[in-house]
């Protein structure tokens, strides 16, 4: 069991994704490219919440990130891959700036102050007419790769494989058990030593600077942005049901979650054209009420009794 | 805070609301007005959030169900909306009812995150299901006397809008006079304070949590024909209420019942002081958000630090 | 025990949804290879669901009239969710998956933004029913020959108001527009109408205004601009907002006591009951077409009646006629052209003169930037006895305006 879960099935699913772009056609690699950025935010927030903090912030991130590379790209004529990058940077000090001040917050009062500083981010933007487009937005010239869907896609898919590279960076690293720790008990964690700020603000600034990295391909593939359109706050609850749906705490759930919802919701609005949503809303408080633990947990729990039932 | 502190904020306040007065009068008046109807929707969150802990992300689509109760109702029966409201609140505490012992009650054991994501998936049935059979399209209910206005010299307002704070001052006293003299009231504050308890001591946690959230749901669809009498209602008004709830509820503390108003009149005379001076009313946004993060900051500063 | 079902429920719909989003589309059936046509509609909300509808209704008709270059049309109908990828994924399966001949439909300019990469990507026949705002137009850009646009833009629309209230002025003397007060919501499509019309009223004399935030975002209180609105004191007041602003725009007048002569509301629809409100009564409003246009128009009232039959509701915004504007162009364009040749239809569609639904003869003339522009204008009307009726252009007015604005106490 271990060797096809732990090896082959991971190589079978990465070779896939990789030749994906040369058997699926442009509608079903765009559908690839939503899934993927919906699971950089989800593979992030996962990551944060393995500290006991819950975000409400990737809406904000995903925006600053949009806009700071589109205006790197229309202001300083920075090439669009390294926008990308460096609008993930800039998101990423912000938040640092930012998490000096609020990681002291915690549980539900930190989740609604990252949702505020979304919106502050998304109002400030609104009203600078001049520098940010404000109420339209801004365009560009050209989409990234002039459109070639290949290497669209395959950019995507570094960046999800960088997401999900990090996320299991995290998992196996020492900063899991400082996490875990931090997360079941802080007082215990400090007795041990542990550097609860230091460690917060570290996690804080990188799954922060994912969400600008997101954001960042999004603008730059579709060419645009707006207030209300790069900071929608479906980046924010969509990400999180994914998460929650394939099973926090792991790498996999996000993945799962992501790949599962991205798939369902567009088959589902194919064959209930006026109406899809209540079903989707309706598969999503099944899934929770069924599968208290996501689909990831489901199944390594079936998994385990196999295993034990083998033994 | 010391006494000493509390005159000086008392005094400072009392010269501000004068010093508004005789500027401009209106920022007072339209302030409470909307502080009211925040405070007014927020309450039945706050009464959720500190008993039975969760955080019930389809308040505004409830909000929105009761509305359009409320506009079913009047437009077939020809009756007042502020008539309307007892068959719909009795609905609505029958809908708290079911969506409690289907969905919410199973959820409870999970993390807090599993009944977040539930009231998502709840909000989402919601709000498209109204959409599906009512269409995007607003509804209105004209209503005379909700242009009811006062003229003092130059100074013409609305007065109909105070009915919202007159009716948050009414659930806030309901509710504290509930939780504080009632059986049901004091069991439910046992319960929100330690459920495990409250158990321990023959408390039937369920059924405090049942009638809970039922009541929220009333107090919400009362709020949802009010809202009716003044604004336009469509498939998806409530979402924004949602938040602002839930922003005014973690401002105020959970379980401080009496904080959420005050915040509302903080929050609502703030925006109204900058949307009185014009041109700045894009800013008047942040002006919540911004206050929100001040003032949870400040008393996690005053709190332990851990 | 039912976590098991639920799971494996999960994993067969997971299955069938992998297989149907690889799937073809749906093939021929019938003798006759139909034309097609791919829609994307906000079908979520009663401007998309009400365009696509009529459009259908267009199909319906023109099939049962025997089709195009004898081969029926079919319509296939994708929804945007409102969301600018899920908008660009529609256009990526109508492409390449049901391979559609033309494309049509819209309404937001975001979800535009998103979808003129693709369309550019494939440059077929494209007539769009939608997306105001000028940077939509800046992103498609000269070259695109393929591209015909139906909705007017937003530096249109602003234009088209100044002739018609100086036409207006012009014929009723008692009316009088020197001093204008626009409250516009924040958002895009205020901002932009706020934009246009300071440029271009104020030469027809003082121009202000303020933005408050509509109550399709949540705001709804707009007490603090009619305060500084009644402050102004103006001869004419306008809003630009959504329909759920109209009814509390008019009660919380009253309630400030505002009463202006002229009393002008922009929305892109209106609320269902807004008729039946007293407050209505000589409210103006800006629109492309009204069901009064049936008295004066009959591919109005053949649209009209068609609409109400088939799907058993009233039209309730001017994207419904548009639509199915939008359908018989098509219509006339393969026609004319005699092959479904994307260069032979563009040559056509140029060649249009539809007498349409909303009043207009369709033609196609150049904006700013793009070559084929449809309607460059929107009418003034005014809810009269609880019906919208056009007062200008009076080429299709079916009724005289009521001047002043009636006072809150005389209804």
């Amino acid at each position: 069991m271990k060797i096809l879960t732990r090896i082959i099935l991971p190589a079978i699913v990465v070779l896939l994704s990789i030749t994906f772009p040369l058997f699926a056609g442009p509608y079903q690699q765009s559908i690839a490219k939503t899934i993927i950025i919906y699971m950089i935010l989800a593979l992030s927030w996962n990551i944060l919440l393995k500290t006991g903090q819950i975000s409400f912030g990737l809406a904000g991130f995903f925006g600053i990130g949009a806009y700071a590379s589109v205006l790197l790209s229309l202001r300083l004529g920075i090439p669009p891959l390294l926008t990308i990058i460096v609008g993930g940077i800039i998101t990423a000090i912000l938040a640092a700036a930012m998490g000096m001040i609020i990681l002291r917050l915690r549980a539900m009062y930190f989740a609604i102050t990252t949702l505020a500083l979304g919106e502050i981010f998304r109002v400030i933007i609104h009203n600078l007419p001049n520098f940010a487009g404000g109420a339209h937005g801004l365009i560009l010239s050209s989409v990234i790769f002039d459109g070639n869907g290949y290497f669209t896609y395959w950019l995507f898919l570094a960046g999800a494989f960088f997401s999900i590279g990090l996320s299991y960076f995290f998992d196996k690293s020492k900063f899991h058990l400082a996490l875990t720790t931090i997360r079941d008990n802080e007082i215990t964690a400090k007795v041990r030593g542990i550097d609860i700020f230091k460690y917060l603000l570290i996690v804080f600034t990188i799954t922060a600077g994912m969400q600008g990295l997101a954001g960042g391909l999004y603008s730059q593939s579709f060419g645009f942005v707006t207030p209300e359109s790069s900071f929608s706050g479906d980046f924010i609850l969509l990400p999180i049901a994914m998460a929650l749906l394939g099973g926090i705490y792991t790498t996999a759930g996000p993945v799962v979650g992501a790949i599962v919802l991205g798939v369902i919701s567009e088959y589902l609005k194919l064959y209930i054209p006026y109406g899809h949503l209540v079903v989707y809303g309706l598969i999503i408080v099944i899934v929770i009420l069924f599968m208290p633990n996501g689909i990831v947990g489901m199944c390594s729990n079936t998994f385990r009794k196999v295993d034990q039932f083998n033994e | 805070m010391t006494k000493a502190k509390r005159l000086i904020l008392l005094g400072g306040i009392i010269i501000f609301a004068l010093l508004i007065i005789l500027w401009r009068p209106t920022i007072l008046i339209y302030g409470i007005q909307r502080a009211g109807l925040y405070a007014a929707i927020a309450l039945p969150m706050a009464l959720v959030l500190g008993i039975v802990h969760i955080v019930n992300l389809a308040h505004g689509e409830l909000l929105m169900i009761g509305a359009y109760l409320t506009y079913f109702v009047c437009s077939t029966f020809g009756m007042d909306p502020l008539v309307a409201m007892l068959p719909v609140s009795a609905v609505m505490f029958l809908l708290g009812m079911v969506v409690y012992k289907v969905t919410i009650k199973h959820t409870l054991k999970a993390p807090e995150l599993n009944q977040l994501i539930l009231t998502f998936g709840l909000a989402m049935v919601f709000g498209q299901s109204v959409n599906l059979i009512a269409t995007s399209q607003p509804r209105t209910l004209s209503v005379d006397y909700v242009s009811t206005s006062l003229t003092f010299g130059k100074l013409t307002f609305g007065v109909y809008d105070f009915i919202f704070p007159v009716a948050a001052l009414i659930i806030l006293g309901g509710l504290l006079f509930f939780l504080r003299k009632t059986r049901v009231g004091k069991a439910a504050q046992a319960v929100g304070q330690n459920p495990k308890g409250a158990e321990i001591v023959g408390i039937d946690v369920d059924k405090i949590y049942l009638i809970i959230f039922s009541l929220s749901t009333a107090l919400v669809g009362i709020m949802g024909s009010l809202y009716l009498t003044k604004q336009s209602i469509f498939p998806l008004v409530g979402g924004p209420y949602t938040m602002k709830s839930f922003a005014l509820v973690a401002m105020a503390g959970i379980g401080n019942l009496p904080g959420v108003l005050f915040a509302s009149l903080i929050l609502g005379v703030a925006e109204t002081f900058l949307l009185s001076f014009k041109g700045y009313g894009g800013w008047s946004n942040i002006v919540f958000f911004a206050f929100i993060i001040i003032v949870i900051l400040i008393r996690s500063h005053r709190g332990k630090q851990i | 025990m039912k976590k098991l079902v639920v799971l494996v429920l999960l994993l067969a719909l997971i299955s069938v949804s992998t297989v149907s989003v690889f799937a073809a589309g749906q093939g021929e059936t019938g003798k006759d290879k139909p034309i097609k046509l791919g829609g994307v509609w906000p079908l979520s909300d009663i401007t998309g669901k009400q365009g696509s509808e009529a459009a259908q209704q267009a199909v319906d008709e023109i099939n049962a009239a025997g089709g195009v270059l004898g081969r029926p049309l079919e319509l296939i109908i994708l929804d945007s969710e409102f969301k600018p990828e899920k908008g660009a994924a529609a256009i990526e399966r109508l492409a390449t998956v049901e391979n559609v001949d033309i494309f049509l439909g819209g309404m937001a300019s975001s979800v535009h933004l998103g979808q003129i990469p693709i369309l550019k990507k494939y440059k077929k026949l494209t007539v769009w029913t939608g997306a105001a705002s000028h940077l939509a137009e800046e992103a498609i850009g000269e070259d695109a020959d393929w591209y015909f646009h139906l909705h007017p833009w937003d530096y249109e629309q602003g234009g088209s108001y100044v002739d018609g209230w100086k036409a207006i002025v012009n014929k009723y003397s008692e009316i009088k527009v020197d001093k204008w007060f626009l409250a516009y919501e924040e958002g895009a499509f205020g901002s932009a109408s706020f934009e246009a019309s300071k440029v271009l009223f104020s030469e027809m004399g003082k121009f202000d205004g303020e933005s408050f935030k509509s109550a399709a975002a949540g705001g709804g209180d707009y007490k603090a601009v009619l305060q500084h609105a009644k402050e102004s004191n103006p001869d004419i007041f306008l809003w630009a907002g959504y329909g759920a602003d109209a009814l509390p725009l008019l009660q919380q007048s009253k309630a400030v006591g505002f009463e202006p002569a002229l009393y002008v509301g922009a929305p892109p629809g209106w609320p269902a009951d807004f008729g039946n409100s007293p407050l209505a009564e000589d409210v103006f409003l800006y629109g492309m077409w009204a069901p009064s246009m049936n008295s004066i128009n009959p591919v109005s009232k053949k649209f009209y009646d068609g609409f109400v039959a088939k799907y058993g509701t009233k039209p309730a915004t001017y994207f419904a006629p548009l639509s199915y504007s939008a359908v018989y162009l098509i219509k006339d364009a393969i026609e004319r052209a005699g092959s479904m040749d994307t260069a032979a239809l563009i040559k056509a569609m140029e060649q249009s003169e539809y007498k349409s639904a909303l009043g207009e003869t369709i033609t196609f003339k150049p904006s700013k930037i793009i070559k084929h522009q449809g309607i460059e204008g929107q009418k003034i009307l005014q809810w009269q006895n609880g019906r919208q009726e056009i007062i200008w252009p009076f080429d299709f007015s079916t009724a005289s305006p009521v001047y002043p604005f009636p006072g809150w106490d005389n209804r």
